[in-house]
């Protein structure tokens, strides 16, 4: 009798789980994440739904080389997948993902910080993507060094970051001033980009014609770059940084500066465990070319459905919860995520426990994400090569720019 | 119409087929019928796997298919591959591909047959060192990829604590940020985990040449160097040749984890290797018929190692 029970309820749940709704989406571990804070919201999400989450989480890059089969394929494995702001111009057209105004309710993203809908804003007027991880960079300084260097005031320009990091260094207080993510990867394209925009540079127009190779703002910023590592301001071992690495010589107390640091490095340097420079740490605006120019990168990572999804109408419940005010407000208490609702930058609860968040608004304001091109892999590649031969002192910055403007002469003109 | 001439009549159990007649599987008697079955697997692995991806990404090759820019898609015959010939990327990895793969090879044999002709010898511990000196080897990739990437750290690296602790360098080096010192380094981690099958499969060969030549050698006087070079090189060589041709067939194909981990292909292109590039252009760039040219012109790169190994074994096996 036992064993006849035992099997009406082995097929009694096989059967549910045969007819449970469910599905799988995948996207980054958030940097700030140590706790599993997203894994619990998802477990939340099934609990108020019942529709199980298979959730993949793994580095970017794993992510992203991952998902690159998957949409070429034509495949259905995913029905949220991570989107982020440097894909939007390939996967758009390449058509790998759905418009979302089918299921999201009218109106959804008013009060939305509008920078991060218009990055996943198709040609067509369409949303593609709601953001989840509003990866805004921000200007770390170290403060106590400033202060025993008998340095007033934070750097508005870079010729100022210039001349106190030689100070400090003078006087032994810091190894370097900055560390750059130069190491030949993606990353050393947005610190690129990061440079070009404090310079208020242009790289294409709208029509994907080339600007970075005439525009005289954009030579100096590039100048710039060899110009902190010339003048010795810049750790020399930069080639050979991924931003962990350059995040890790900021905590450590190596340099006194952090121009492109995670938001939630402020929660990091706060932590003895993590950090060396526990309490010394402040946020500043980004220096730009002149007193009064600042300029951050924003890069965004926004939820998807895949054009091959089964499950789309679940896959955007999944992303209405996660998007959700109460859900981002969770994260945000809990890991210090970036909300991606303008309200919650004056929320009480909220400006209590991050009060420098009053220093991110101000600069968010003048946030600006990667180029949207179509061929915007093919520039990263270009551009890792050239920029890291002009770091190394083989070419001028003005036959940087002309170079890279030569190897990417196929696609001007097309955005 | 096809025609069964697998057998003929009392060769073998299979007397319904008969030379000649159309050919249907029905007819097939028992035995024949459960080998066809049990090969049909295999042969359906073999087409999916092999032919089937080799045949597609040939046609792919051909192709302008950049996923990014479908409307771009069109047959385009021989221009990926024409234009392979000036990419300047691209012939910048044919070449660091090799220099990274003949000075890998070279420094590869020369220490494995130092290492194997040391371990031949007779003295206590030989056993624990044969079994400690294949651990590079069994280390998968990835890891020793990521171990490679700690010990060049600039900040961190254990070669720049070792080299400053022994009055070397005075300070840290970022030993990847130079174009000759990234090369270097990755042709010594590359070294340092396929050596041991050198030293295997030499000292395999060491072992197979017989004691009393070697004693022959002795009594006529003939000292080690003489010994080696007249004695027991030639006895080795083909094996030497095997090593040789395998390690630069792998040193093509399995070096894009190392790459990857430790420099990137940078700086500025100067470890850029083939598969690192391959992988850049159809996986980052998403230009799948460009990439494709590219695996096609160094699959047939691997083909000419390739045909001297198997008419080397060939000849080894002979012997």
């Amino acid at each position: 009798m036992k064993i006849r029970i035992s099997l009406l309820l082995v097929f009694l749940l096989a059967g549910a789980s045969l007819f449970a709704e469910s599905i799988t989406v995948i996207f980054p571990k958030h940097e700030a994440d140590l706790s599993g804070a997203f894994a619990a919201r998802v477990k939340e999400f099934t609990s108020a739904t019942k529709i199980d989450v298979n959730l993949i989480q793994m580095g970017w890059d794993d992510v992203n080389n991952k998902l690159t089969a998957e949409m070429a394929s034509g495949g259905s494995s995913y029905d949220v997948v991570e989107f982020d702001n440097g894909n939007v111009a390939a996967w758009l057209g390449a058509n790998w993902v759905e418009p979302l105004e089918a299921y999201m309710p009218k109106g959804y993203t008013n009060g939305m910080i509008p920078g991060l809908v218009d990055l996943f804003t198709g040609a067509d007027g369409k949303l593609y993507g709601i953001v989840w991880n509003n990866d805004t960079r921000f200007f770390f300084y170290n403060d106590a060094m400033l202060k025993k260097a008998g340095i007033k005031a934070p750097p508005r320009t870079w010729d100022e970051l210039e001349a106190q990091s030689k100070t400090l260094m003078s006087k032994g207080i810091a190894r370097y001033g900055l560390a750059g993510f130069w190491k030949a990867e993606w990353a050393l394209v947005n610190d690129w980009h990061f440079f070009v925009y404090t310079y208020g540079g242009k790289i294409v127009d709208k029509k994907g014609n080339f600007l970075f190779n005439k525009d005289p703002n954009t030579l100096a910023a590039v100048s710039e770059m060899v110009k902190l590592l010339k003048d010795g301001v810049m750790d020399p071992a930069s080639l050979t940084y991924d931003q962990e690495a350059v995040n890790n010589i900021f905590l450590k107390g190596d340099v006194a500066f952090l121009t492109q640091g995670i938001p939630g490095i402020m929660a990091y340097a706060q932590d003895p465990a993590k950090s060396k420079v526990a309490g010394q740490v402040k946020v500043g605006l980004v220096p730009g070319a002149k007193p009064g120019v600042s300029a951050a990168l924003t890069l965004p990572e926004a939820y998807a459905i895949p054009k091959g999804s089964r499950n789309k109408a679940n896959a955007w419940k999944f992303i209405e919860y996660m998007t959700s005010k109460e859900t981002n407000k969770k994260l945000a208490q809990q890991i210090g995520i970036l909300p991606i609702w303008t309200s919650q930058y004056t929320d009480k609860d909220l400006v209590k426990l991050y009060p420098y968040w009053a220093d991110f608004s101000k600069q968010m304001a003048s946030a600006q994400g990667l180029s949207v091109l179509t061929w915007y892999n093919n520039f990263v590649d270009v551009c890792i090569a050239e920029t890291q031969k002009m770091l190394s002192g083989k070419t001028t910055p003005q036959q940087t720019l002309d170079e890279m403007a030569g190897l990417l002469k196929d696609y001007a003109g097309k955005p | 119409m096809a025609t069964y001439e697998g057998m003929t009549p009392g060769t073998s159990s299979g007397g319904a087929a008969v030379r000649g007649r159309p050919f249907n599987p029905l007819t097939i008697d028992e035995p024949r019928r459960l080998g066809l079955t049990l090969v049909l697997p295999s042969i359906i692995i073999v087409f999916g796997f092999l032919i089937f991806p080799f045949v597609y990404s040939l046609i792919l090759s051909l192709m302008n298919y950049d996923l990014a820019r479908p409307q771009d898609t069109r047959f385009t015959g021989l221009q990926n591959y024409i234009r392979l010939t000036q990419d300047r990327y691209f012939l910048n990895a044919v070449v660091q591909t090799c220099i990274f793969s003949f000075a890998s090879v070279a420094l590869e044999i020369i220490l494995g047959v130092l290492i194997a002709l040391v371990m031949n010898q007779h003295f206590k511990g030989r056993g624990i060192l044969r079994a400690v000196i294949i651990i590079p080897w069994a280390l998968p990739s990835i890891v020793n990829a990521s171990m490679w990437s700690w010990i060049l750290n600039a900040n961190y690296g254990a070669l720049n604590a070792l080299l400053t602790q022994l009055g070397i360098l005075h300070q840290y080096k970022p030993w990847i940020a130079e174009p000759g010192w990234a090369m270097l380094m990755l042709i010594l981690a590359n070294v340092w985990k396929e050596t041991p099958f050198t030293v295997i499969l030499v000292l395999a060969a060491l072992q197979g040449i017989p004691e009393t030549l070697r004693e022959a050698a002795v009594v006529d006087g003939a000292g080690a160097p003489r010994r080696f070079f007249a004695l027991t090189l030639p006895m080795i060589a083909q094996i030497i040749m095997i090593c040789a041709l395998l390690q630069l067939v792998w040193s093509l194909l399995h070096t894009f984890e190392l790459v990857y981990v430790v420099t990137r292909g940078g700086p500025y292109n100067s470890t850029d290797l083939i598969p690192m590039r391959i992988y850049w252009q159809t996986f980052k760039a998403l230009r799948f018929g460009y990439g494709a040219a590219m695996a096609y012109l160094s699959a047939i790169a691997l083909l000419i190692p390739s045909v001297f190994y198997i008419r080397s074994a060939y000849k080894a096996t002979v012997e």
